[in-house]
Formats: C-alpha cells, structure tokens, sequence
C-alpha cells in the first residue's frame, strides 16, 4: 500500500508557496523527507495528517483519498508533530490512555495492556504516574511516539522528531523507529542528513516547496560518487572559489575553511577527492536549486 | 529602562484588536447603561442625569464590566509564558522593577483608556433618541467626568493590581478571573454590614458610599451638585487604593524572576530524573481490537467528558467558586419573603428563589469562562495537532468538552444545595423538600445554562479569538435580557425561553410547567442544530480561516450528522408550529406595541361612553362550576338592574372582560334586546332594550360567561384560574359601561400617543365622581347568591351563609347566600384546604348570635393561624365597641397562592396571599406580628370600604387606608406592647420617606391622596398615631363612630346623595380635637409638614436630695413642602423664626410654633437585657422658639435625652432626636 502524492501544492495566504507540484510515490517502510527549515515538510506532513488543506493535487493511500476522506485516514494514522505540548498537570499514562480511548481501544483490559506495552516500550514505564509536567524533553518525544503507536497505524507521520534530543535520546528514538514493521508507511521529515542515512530506506529532498530528489540514500550517494573534491582554504579565498567552482559545502574543520565541491573530473589545485555521502548530494541539490 | 518596556506595553496593544473591542463593548454599554441599571427603579425627581445617578451608574458599571479588567489587567506578565518568551525576556538586563513596572503600567494606561468608553458611551447616553429632554437636567460633562476620576480610577487601580499580580504569581487566566469573583463576593458581603460607615468605606463600587452621602441631601440638591470628594468617599476610595498598593508590593516581593515558577505557592516540584536507561523493549504490542461502532462512540463521549470534568475539578479557582458560592447564602442577607421586616419561615422555595439569584453570576462566569477555556484546551497546551489527528469525530470532540462542563454546573449546583439545606437546618427549619432543590436548579437553573453553553460554544468555534468572543458571548447574555425587557418576549424568538415562574407551595408550579417545557424542548433542538454547525466548524488543524472552513465543513458533514441535523430541523420546525399553533392561534399573543395600541383604540372609540348613565346592579344571582383541572369555568345567571337615574335609559353597555379565553353569551334581557356589535372587537356589548327603563324600574340581566383554557399561552397567563387555588373577583364577570382600568396609565406614553393626560383623581367636589365607589359603582347594597361547584377534593367559598353543601356527580357543591345587602364587590376561591373554625360574639350583643370565624388554609401552613384568629377575635372586639356592630355572620380567610402578595378585603372574606402572612416566622422579641396586624387591618377594611363607601376622589384611600391602618394599630396595641407599636411605626415612616424620595410628581398631602402607597399607608399609620397620641384614642373614636354612623352606606337610615370624602372625615376630627391642638389637623392632614428636631445638648446634676436636675437644650424647626419638595417657612419674607449661633454655618428657619412636642428622659436600665429603660419624665411641652432649654427634676440618674423619641412627628433624621450620656 503506497502513499502517493500527486502534484501536490499549497499557498499560504501570505504568498508564501508552501508547497509546489509536489509529487512522491511513498512505499512501506521508512520515507526520509529532507530539507532545511522552511522547505515545506511540515505543510506537506500536516496535509498528509489531515490537519491542513491543499490548494490543488491529490494525496491516496492505498485507495483512500486522504484529503477527502480524513476520517478513514485518521483512523489508520499515527502523528507526532514537530512541536507539541502536554498537559502538565496529569500522568503519562492518564494521557495516554484517553488517547487510546479516543483512538477507538475501547476495551478495557485491552487499553491497560497495550499502554502499558507502549509505556514499557518507549521506557516511560517507570515514570507512568508523574506528571507530564515535569517530563524532559527525550521523554516527551518518546511519550509522543508512544502515541503516535498506539493502535499499530498504517500510516506513521514523525515531523522532526530528533530535534533538540541529546545523541543517547536520539540513538533510543531510531531503535523505536526501526522496529515498525515492514508494511507501514512512515514518513520522517528531518533536516538532519545522518538521520535519513541511518534509518531510510526511501527518501526524497524538498525546498522552496519544490521536490528536488527522490530515491534510495544509498543509490543518490553512488550518483555522485567520485565528484566531490575537498580543499582547506584561507578564510577571504571563499568568494573566489565560489566564483569559480560549484561549491556544495563550506565548514570549518579545527578553525579553517573546508569547502566541498562537486566536479565531474579532477580540478587540482590542491583538491582530494573524498568519499561522497548523503550530506554532499542534499548540499548538492540545495545548491543546484539556489542556482 | 521602564519607560521602555511600558511604551513596548502601549505599543503592543494598539496592535490587538481585543484592546478596541473591550473599549467598543464599554463604551456600547455605557450608552445604555442608565436605562439598564435603572431599569424600573423610581427616581422621584432626580433626574437620570443628575451627578448622584451618573456617578452610581459609572460604579456599577465599572462593577459589572470588572472582568473586561481582569482580561486587560492579567495577562501582561502571563503572556511572556503563554508564548514562551520568558526565558528570552529574564535573561535580558531588565531589573524585575523595570519590568513588573514598565508592564504594570502599561496596562493600566491601556486600561483606563479602554475605561474612558464609560465617560463617551455615559454622555452620548444623554443624547439617545429615546431619553425624554423633560426628565433631564442640562448637559453637565463634569458630571461625567467627576466620577471617572472619583469613584471609577481608584478601583480600576485596586483590581487591576490585584489581576496584575495574580496573573504575574499564578501564572494561569482563570486564576485572573476568579479574582474578580472575589471582589463580587466582597462587594454582598459590604451590603450586609450593619455599620453604615463601615459598609460606605469597604463597598469597592461605592453604592452604598454614594447613598450613605446624600442620604439627607434634598433632591434640588441631588440634582444640583456634584459629589464632593470628601467623607466616606475620600476614605473609600483611599482605603482601596492602600490595599491596591498593598497587593503591589506583596507581588512585586513574591515574583520570582526566574523561568521556574515561583515555589511559594506550590510544594517543591518533583523533578523527574531518570536513572538509569533501561533497552526498548522488542515485544510486539498485545493484541487489541480498535472499535469504531456506536458503543465505543458512546464509550469515547463518556470518557471525553469525564476527562475535561476532572480537569476543571483540578482547578484550585474551581473550587475557590465553588466555596465562595456557598459561602455567600452564609454571610448574605437573604430576603426570605419579607413583610415589614419579619421574614418568612426559610421554606425550600425561598431558599432556592434567593439561591438561584445569588449564585447566577457564579454560573455566567463558570460559563463563560470555562467554555472558552475548555474550547481552547488543547491549542492551549500545543497540544491540538494530537488530538486533531485522532480518529474521534468532530462532534465526541466538541460534545466531551460541553458535557464536561455541565457536570461541573452539577457539582456546583450539589454544592449550593447542601449549603441550602445547611443555612435551613441552623435556622431550625428541617423540611428540606429535596424534589424542589432539584427540579429548581436540574430543571429550571441548568436547561438554561446548558443552552447559553451551547451559544457560548457556537460563538467560541466561529469567532475563533478567545477575547472577542468572551465579550460577544458577555453582549449575547445582555442583549438577550435587554430583548426581554422591551417588550420582545415570545418564547419563540426570545433565546431560550422564559423562566418556569413562581412555585406556590399550594399549586406546585402548576400550568406554567408545560409551556416552560414546550418551549425549552424547542430550543433545546435549536441548540442541537447550532451545536453540530460548532462541531463542524470547529477549527481541526491548522486553517482557522471561516472561508477555509465553511470549505471543510461540507466535507465534515457526515452520514449520521447529516441525519441528526435533518431530524433536528424537523422537530424544531414541528415544534415551533405547535408553539406557535398554542400561543399564537389557540391563544392570542400580543405584543407590547399591539397591547398599546388596543388600548389607544378602547380609549378613543369608546370613552365617550364614560359617564353614559346606565343601571345599577342591585341583585346577583349566579352558579359557578369551576374546573380547576383544566382551568375552567362557567357561570351562569342573572343580575337585577335598577334604573336609580332620573333620566330613562335605553342602552345597556356591557363590558365582557378583554380576555380572549373568557367568552360572554346567551345575554337576555327581559322584554328583549337588540345587540349594537360595533364595539364588539373591544369585547364591548351595546343592548337597546326594547322597552326602555324608566326611573326606579328593574331589569333583568342573564347570561352565561365561560372560561376555557386552550393549550398554553406564551408566559404570563392567568393566575386566578389555577388547579389549586382559584382565586378572582366580580371584575371578571360582565360590567357595565366603560371601564377606565383599560386605559393607558402611563404618562409618557399616552403622551407619545397623543391621548390626553389622564387625571389621577377626581377632585372631592366632582358630582359624577362623589356617586361613585369604584369596589362597587356598578351597584350598591345588592343581594348576592350564588352556588359555586369545583372538584371534589377542593372548597369554593364565597361571601354570605352557606346555606347548603351537597357532592354530585365526584363534584362539591356549595350555596351561598348573603343575608344582609353588600357591596358589589365578592372573590370567588376554591383550592384544597385545611379549615380552623371559631367563632365571636359581639361583646355588646344582647342576643349572643356568633359570628363563624374560619381560615381556610394550605396543608402545611400552620404556623401563624392562631395568631389570626387571635386577631380576628380583638379587632372584631375593638372595632364592634368603637366604630359599628359588624353586620355579616361570618368572617373567612382564604389562603391563595403567591402569584400575587397582598389580602384583600371582601364582604365576610379575607383571600390573603400564602406570600405575606402564612408563612412569616415571627420572633415576639424581635419582630413585630404582621400576621397578627395584617389581620386586623384587612378586617377594619369591613368598616372603612365596606361600611363607610368612599367616594372616588382625591383623599378616597385615607378612608380606606389610613383608618384601617389606624385601626389596626390600636388591634396591635390590645395585645402587644407600645414598643411594639412604635417598632412598627420606625418602618412605617422610613418606608414613607423611601417613597417620597421615589414620587415623581408633586407629594400629596393626605386629605388629598390619590394612589401613593407611602402616603396612605406610611404616613397616614405615623400620622394618625400622632392624632390619637396628641387628642387621645377615645377622642379619634369617637369621632369615627360618628363618622360611621352618618356614612354607612348600608344603613336604612343612609340618605346621602353620594359618598364619603376627607372633609367630612377631617370635620369628625376638629369636631373632637381641642383648639390648641386644632393645627395638627392642618398639620398632619392637610398640609405636609415635617419636623427637624434635635437634643443639642444636655446635663445632670445630682442635689442634695438624691434627686436629679436635667438641663436640656433643644432645638425644632419646622417647614412645610411645596410639590418640588422645596422648604416653605411661610407665605412672606419675615414670618419666620430664625436661629443662628456663632458656631453654625447656616442658620435654622422654622415657620412659627405653637406646638407641642414630648420631651422623655430615660433612667438606667435595671439589667442589661432589658431594652426598654425606665422612662422618668414624659411630658408634651409647648414649643415657641426654635432653640428651647428646659429644667427637669428626676428622681434618678437619667441616661438619656429625647425630644419626639418615639418620632411622632415627621422627622427625617430621627437619629438627634434623642441624646444619652
């Protein structure tokens, strides 16, 4: 069952083109939605969740149209959005188990074994009787995940989810992720290269709206292997590489400039090749779309 | 630095739009605010732009408009952690001075600006098109802008220091708005101190400061002045604004400048510190089911709202309502159907009456802000994205937040009953009547709640900006209720309905309950309907655009909301045609401009038969068949007329009453008549006999008149005919000629409608008038009879001997017969009663024939029939010995339900309301017994209205009134003490001077009263005290038996050509008054006068002989009124006395004396529990002088000092009148 997204697109009522003629064929398993801030992700995430709608296109998952038939959708979706607050005043596991009565798990019994599952699985057990006031932020993201699996959707949504974690909290958060059986879809949207590379199976890359790449990480990596050349530069020489070359990345490295560039044959002047990662064709393609 | 951070304030709230609204909402309000908040209230004539009504109307404007305070006032700090911002504002170099400051500030700049629509919206209000230029003084802006500083800023600044810092500590908005429920609370809780002082200085909106003020000002000064910012004002306001500031410091202390909430007001927070990382667990989630059917529908509704009920039960402000709600039944002062300051037994629907008033405002709060609150929850918490993504409809969603809130009102509710049953078991009363409680606050209190919820969510999900739709939601509440008061009260347009009406405990809620349900039920599905437009609309995601949503809607419409909405918009139309087929076609509803305009027309077209002379009744001959059940009657029969003019008469004019469930027919006339139907739209029956009616012949009249119920009427319909407790009167039945009662009273508006003024009274010589009785000016001295049946289980009772009781067909049958002649003028009751019968006999009856005496009364209402029938017996005692035997054989009183508070008196029957006597707890020690008094004042009416007939002139209801007053007086004074007495007389003046204040046109002296309660009553029971005082009792007797005597109407011997007026009866009086006391007839009847009278100074010196030498100086003056209520000394410049000394500012001008006046002083009490201390020397002495000394001799030590102490005199401060030590 695939999710696919056909010539999606959205304007906010302030000009702003959220989204633009975005279509992607989503299969089960991890779909990596990367872009910086900005891109659009999360207007594409929200109207995948059915919390906004589109100006033109159509979304379907399997044969249900996601944007007409919200309800159906909801019942199979499960969503953790970007930011989001908890009530601070009652327990993880009063919160979580009005969800999952909202969520349909309407059995009594049922409800307790499966929140506490969830609450042993996202390691919140312990905590279950303390108020969410009083949460971190790794286990507010892991209470939201714990929500967003209740009743095993079909359909998983993680807008972001590994932002402001600490790396253990992060490393806890993908071994969650990872355990989603095979015939879920789930959508990550992160601005973080490393997390797609880890996790994804299927991704694609998204700015101004626009989809600028979509495909396997690994297959976009071999697509660019061998052109990224690398070279420690002088702090004013910037411009003038830009000028001349196609710079994909400048950082520094122990205090000095490094710049990435992309080149079908070697450039000399003092450029090594280097082994191309995801991070190179993201940088790539947001620097292709710039130009 | 402050500065900065409070034109950051100003600038940020030029850029809200709530800010502009708050001020629109204001300065709306204020426009009408006078008319609002006066609505009803008689002003006398202070004018309703007078300084003393522009600075109350601001006070109780700024009172109610409090929470547009608290929504300015506790958000400025809250904000900054609203939005997160306060890690990035505390970690600036501001100083927490700075700060709070620079914000406190801000706001409240912002505040008073948005208060200013108070002075624009006030003033305008003066220019409305529907203010009368007549009823207003010249335009005075001061008088706008006085009180704004005066008495508005300085509790804006105390509560909005007290929002501010709650806002600031607690961090949470209902905390804000709870605390402007505290000051509401605190706000009854100043009505109820005794202190006076006490209560002008701590009342925050300064009502009772402002009455305390000008309680002794006359009204040209009310109207005139300004009110100075001094006395209790001054300390008022200073005290607030010291508590204000108190409040500022305390905060400023408290506030912890850090993003960690303050810990002072919370045990320390458990900081969750996880130990140690345990590995994700691999299992597979347990097995489940995921249910979407109806079941597990009701389920998630079930669990939805028991979630947002146990989140609001978690809230400390809840409970703080909850408590200050039941607190205040404790610490308020409860009118419990009060009579003359003896309140009623706290019987259940009292209690809930007074409970339902006083804890509204608790429930418009919970309701207006809990709604908002609950509608928001979840973007609150930024939560919303969650929980919009969940499979539960729309609708769960919205219904769990309104179910949650009405069990709140449930809990709330349970509370305030158990503080109800609380506040009757310390008052000893243990009837608690649970059923009522409940059907009172579940069936009357919460319907209308839950659909003002309904519109408080509609309102919240379509305007979509929480402040916005507070105010709308405030305005829709307003407007519903200003709706109401215009005139524009039909159930089917009026949003929710009316209320249920008043429980008797005789006849339940008895035929208002159906109507109340029908039209409850009709709005109950409107509501419905609105309430799945709210769902559908409510905003589920991220668009909150209404175009983007009305989009969406469509879609959100679903299978079975599609369903219900349809059902819904059925039955809604359904039963909006029965409501309307029932009010509207089976009954007539007539809106207040119909009504008018009816009566415009009865006026116009038949006035010019006023005085067209027709026949008087002198026979009644009648069989009743009440059907309490269904409520309806026929009666059928005859009247005798005599032609006692001089003229013949060939039309009969029959007025049929103007009601349109009450049908005239079969009317004959013996010798026949033609019916002339033009008049006929005004129920209005013209008969040209065929054989005229020559002078001295008789006629008679049949007819059969029926009362049918239809369904039900739109509120409002006809108390008298009831399922228990029928009560009405002959006026229901056929009269004769036009009948004035149907004319326009009110002044203005037969202005507007261009109908002359009407003249309240005739004068004492108009001819026509002087013929004339009213209770019975379509006959006199008739023969009555009459046989009334009702349902089996009831009594009907009319006047005269029942000659027969028998039962048929499961009815009850009775036959009365009057053997004497009597007025025309009888009730008709009938109702389940219990009876108490006895029975008197005439002292001075050589032939012992007993008069039956009966109170026929509720089941249950026991509690004050002896002291009645004790009453009975003395005033038959008194009045028999002093004015005329009593002619009847019997004497009955009938309890009737409360729809009505009065007794009235008819020939041998006494129908007396359940509201005013029956029910009273009366203390002996403290209360004076107006059972007891009510009593004998109705059975002196059977001398003085039912004897003696006045004429209908100017000065008729002193007959009537004020001699039963009297009368009833010297009854009280048979078994009680003088101070019982004079307790009385204490009310009866302050009531006098609280309708004086209230008379709007020029105050009639007594001999010329015309229908001024306060004179007739309150001034004629002090004054008619002072003449049997000053003349002595057997004096006034002796004058009315003769009055009595040569007016009684039904005496063989009476000859006169018309009725009694006040000359005859003021000619009585100088009859057996002594010449030097001739000026209080003048005095006390014929003019108005008042006293001042004040013990200036006095001292005691003990002598030799153990004895006591008093030296008192005293002052009196004494003016009389003109009808502006301007002081008048005399006709010229120099016939007054004057009294100035060096140490008084304005000199005391008195007209001159030759008077006499009680100089009283009192010794030691003998313990400390006695109230009444000896009295030493009571003597009248003759007053010449304004400023008098005097020398007493007394054998004790005296305490105290009075001069008129028992306030004999009309004396508005009476409070100088007596001086101790």
């Amino acid at each position: 069952m695939n999710l696919i997204i056909n010539n999606l697109s959205k304007t906010y009522s302030n000009g702003v083109k959220a989204l633009q003629n975005v279509s992607l064929d989503i299969p089960t398993g991890m779909f990596g939605l990367l872009g910086p801030n900005g891109a659009g992700k999360s207007t594409l995430m929200r109207t995948i969740a059915t919390l906004q709608e589109a100006d033109t296109g159509t979304v379907s998952l399997g044969n249900l149209d996601v944007l007409n038939e919200k309800h159906e959708i909801r019942k199979i979706l499960g969503y953790l959005p970007q930011q989001f607050g908890l009530y601070p005043k009652i327990s993880a596991e009063v919160l979580l188990n009005h969800l999952a009565v909202l969520k349909g798990i309407t059995n009594v019994s049922e409800r307790k074994e499966v929140v506490k599952a969830l609450l042993h699985k996202t390691n919140l057990y312990e905590k279950r009787k303390q108020n969410l006031g009083g949460f971190s932020g790794g286990m507010k993201q892991r209470f939201g995940i714990a929500q967003a699996l209740l009743t095993n959707p079909k359909l998983l949504i993680v807008d972001e989810p590994t932002a402001g974690l600490d790396p253990m909290e992060r490393n806890r958060f993908y071994n969650l992720l990872s355990e989603l059986g095979e015939n879920t879809v789930v959508i990550l949207s992160t601005h973080i290269v490393e997390d797609v590379k880890e996790l994804c199976t299927n991704m694609a890359i998204i700015n101004n709206g626009h989809v600028l790449l979509k495909g396997n990480p690994l297959d976009v990596i071999a697509d660019i292997e061998g052109k990224v050349y690398q070279k420690t530069i002088h702090k004013n020489e910037l411009e003038n590489y830009k000028k001349d070359y196609t710079v994909i990345a400048d950082k520094l490295f122990l205090g000095k400039p490094i710049i990435n560039i992309l080149s079908d044959n070697d450039p000399g002047h003092g450029f090594s090749a280097i082994p191309s990662g995801l991070e190179d064709v993201y940088f790539s393609q947001i620097f292709n779309n710039r130009g | 630095m402050w500065y900065e951070i409070f034109k950051f304030e100003l600038k940020y709230r030029a850029k809200r739009l709530d800010t502009y609204i708050f001020f629109i909402f204001i300065f709306l309000f204020s426009i009408v605010a006078v008319d609002f908040i006066y609505q009803g209230v008689d002003l006398g004539l202070v004018k309703k732009n007078a300084p003393i009504i522009i600075a109350r109307t601001m006070g109780a404007l700024t009172g109610l408009t409090l929470m547009i305070a608290s929504l300015i006032m506790g958000v400025p700090i809250l904000r900054d952690f609203e939005y997160n911002m306060e890690s990035l504002m505390f970690v600036n170099p501001i100083k927490k001075r700075d700060y709070l400051l620079g914000r406190f500030l801000g706001s409240f700049v912002v505040l008073l600006i948005v208060f200013t629509g108070l002075i624009w919206g006030n003033a305008l209000g003066e220019f409305m098109p529907w203010r009368d230029p007549e009823e207003l003084l010249p335009f005075n802006f001061m008088a706008y802008i006085q009180p704004f500083f005066t008495v508005v800023i300085p509790i804006l600044f105390f509560g909005s220091a007290l929002f501010f810092v709650s806002g600031a500590l607690s961090r949470k908005l209902i905390v804000v708005y709870t605390q402007a429920l505290f000051i509401f609370v605190l706000f009854m809780l100043t009505r109820n101190v005794e202190n006076e002082f006490l209560s002008a200085i701590l009342d925050p909106f300064s009502l009772n400061t402002l009455s305390t003020m000008t309680d002794l000002w006359s009204t040209p000064e009310l109207n005139g002045q300004l009110i100075p910012f001094n006395g209790v004002l001054l300390y008022s306001k200073l005290f607030w604004i010291a508590i204000g500031m108190i409040i500022l410091i305390i905060g400023y202390k408290r506030f912890n400048y850090n993003v960690v909430k303050s810990k002072s007001f919370k045990k320390k927070k458990q900081a969750i510190i996880e130990t140690e990382i345990a590995p994700p667990d691999n299992e597979e989630l347990p097995n489940f089911t995921v249910h979407q059917g109806f079941k597990s529908q009701c389920i998630q509704l079930l669990k939805h709202s028991l979630f947002y009920f146990k989140s609001i039960l978690k809230e400390v402000s809840f409970w703080a309502i909850v408590i200050c709600a039941m607190v205040i039944i404790l610490i308020n002062s409860i009118s419990l159907g009060t009579v003359y300051g003896v309140d009623s037994f706290p019987a259940t629907y009292f209690i809930v009456e007074e409970l339902k008033e006083m804890s509204g405002y608790f429930f418009i709060i919970i309701l207006v802000f809990y709604s908002g609150e609950l509608i928001w929850k979840e973007r609150g918490a930024k939560l919303s994205l969650i929980y919009d993504a969940l499979p539960s409809t729309d609708f769960i969603n919205l219904a769990g937040k309104f179910i949650g809130l009405i069990l709140i009102y449930g809990v709330l509710m349970l509370s305030i009953i158990v503080s109800g049953v609380i506040f009757q078991s310390f008052n000893g009363y243990y009837q608690f009547e649970l059923d009522l409680y409940f059907i009172s606050f579940f069936g009357d209190f919460l319907p209308f709640l839950i659909l003002y919820t309904f519109m408080s969510f509609f309102i919240h999900v379509m305007v979509n900006k929480k402040f916005v739709a507070y105010i709308l939601v405030f305005t829709f509440f307003i407007g519903s209720v200003a709706m109401g008061l215009l005139g524009f009260n039909h159930g089917l347009y009026n949003f929710g309905g009316n209320k249920i009406g008043a429980y008797s405990s005789m006849n339940g809620f008895g035929h208002f309950l159906a109507p109340y349900l029908w039209i409850k039920a009709y709005w109950f599905v409107f509501c419905f309907i609105l309430f799945i437009i709210s769902a559908i609309f409510s905003v589920r995601g991220t668009e909150t655009s209404l175009i983007k949503r009305w989009k969406q809607a469509k879609q959100r419409l679903s299978k079975p909301l599609k369903t219900y909405a349809s059902v819904a918009i059925l039955m809604f139309i359904a039963l909006g045609s029965f409501i309307f087929y029932n009010t509207n076609i089976l009954n007539t509803y007539w809106t207040k401009t119909q009504q008018l305009e009816f009566r415009i027309g009865y006026e116009q077209n038949l006035k010019q038969f006023e005085y067209v002379p027709q026949p008087k009744i002198t026979s009644v001959n009648l069989i009743v068949e009440l059907y309490p059940q269904t409520r309806d009657y026929t009666a059928e029969g005859y009247y005798i007329l005599v032609n006692s003019t001089e003229a013949s008469i060939q039309n009969i004019h029959v007025q049929k009453l103007i009601e349109s469930d009450v049908k005239l027919e079969e009317v004959t006339f013996e010798g026949g008549a033609t019916l002339d139907d033009q008049y006929l739209e005004y129920s209005y029956y013209q008969y040209a006999l065929n054989q005229v009616l020559q002078p001295g012949d008789s006629i008679k009249m049949s007819f059969k008149q029926s009362f049918t119920t239809r369904g039900f009427e739109n509120g409002g319909s006809n108390s008298h005919v009831v399922n228990n407790g029928t009560f009405f009167n002959n006026k229901d039945f056929p009269t004769l000629g036009y009948s004035n009662k149907y004319e326009i009273r009110d002044a203005d508006d037969r202005e507007d409608f261009g109908l002359a003024a009407r003249k309240g009274m005739a004068d004492r010589n108009d001819p026509i008038e002087l013929k004339n009785a009213v209770n019975g000016d379509d006959g006199y001295n008739i023969n009555f009879e009459m046989v009334i049946g009702t349902d089996i289980d009831q009594t009907a009772i009319a006047p005269g001997t029942l000659v027969k009781h028998w039962e048929d067909d499961n009815r009850s049958y009775f036959h009365y017969k009057m053997e004497q002649p009597m007025i025309n003028f009888y009730s008709i009751v009938s109702a389940r009663y219990e009876v108490m019968k006895d029975s008197w006999i005439a002292p001075n009856d050589s032939l012992k024939t007993p008069v039956d005496l009966e109170i026929y009364y509720h089941k249950g209402h026991e509690y004050n029939i002896d002291r009645m029938m004790s009453s009975m017996k003395l005033s038959f005692d008194y009045f028999s010995t002093n004015f005329s035997p009593y002619p009847y054989e019997q004497m009955r009183i009938m309890e009737f339900p409360r729809y009505a508070q009065f007794a009235q008196s008819f020939p041998t029957a006494v129908p007396f309301s359940e509201g005013i006597g029956f029910m009273l707890d009366i203390d002996d020690e403290t209360d004076v017994d107006m059972a007891f008094y009510i009593t004998a004042h109705e059975l002196a009416h059977q001398w003085w209205g039912l004897q003696v007939v006045a004429a209908n002139v100017q000065g008729r209801y002193m007959i009537l009134e004020t001699l039963s007053q009297y009368s009833a007086l010297m009854v009280l004074r048979q078994k009680y003490s003088e101070a019982k007495v004079q307790q009385f007389l204490k009310g009866e003046l302050k009531s006098y001077f609280v309708g004086k204040a209230k008379e709007e046109h020029e105050e009639s002296t007594l001999a010329l009263v015309e229908k001024e309660e306060y004179i007739y009553y309150r001034k004629g029971a002090v004054n008619m005290y002072a003449l049997q005082d000053y003349i002595g009792e057997a004096n006034v007797n002796l004058a009315l038996k003769r009055f009595v005597k040569d007016w009684n109407a039904f005496d063989d011997n009476f000859n006169k050509e018309r009725y009694a007026t006040t000359i005859d009866l003021l000619a009585y009086f100088r009859e057996v008054t002594p010449k030097h006391l001739q000026y209080l007839i003048t005095d006390l009847f014929e003019t108005n006068t008042h006293y001042d009278t004040k013990v200036a100074n006095y001292s005691s010196t003990k002598l030799d002989n153990g004895s006591y030498k008093v030296d008192v100086e005293y002052t009196i003056s004494k003016y009389k009124t003109d009808h502006k209520g301007k002081r008048l000394y005399g006709e010229t410049q120099n016939d007054s006395l004057v009294y100035k000394t060096e140490t008084m500012k304005t000199p005391l001008v008195s007209m001159f004396l030759t008077d006499y006046v009680d100089v009283v002083i009192f010794g030691k009490a003998k313990n400390d529990g006695d109230t009444s201390p000896p009295i030493l020397y009571n003597q009248k002495h003759k007053i010449t002088e304004i400023a008098n000394t005097l020398s007493i001799i007394v054998d004790q030590e005296p305490t105290e000092v009075g001069v008129d102490p028992y306030c004999k005199l009309i004396d508005k401060n009476t409070a100088d009148n007596r001086k101790s030590l």
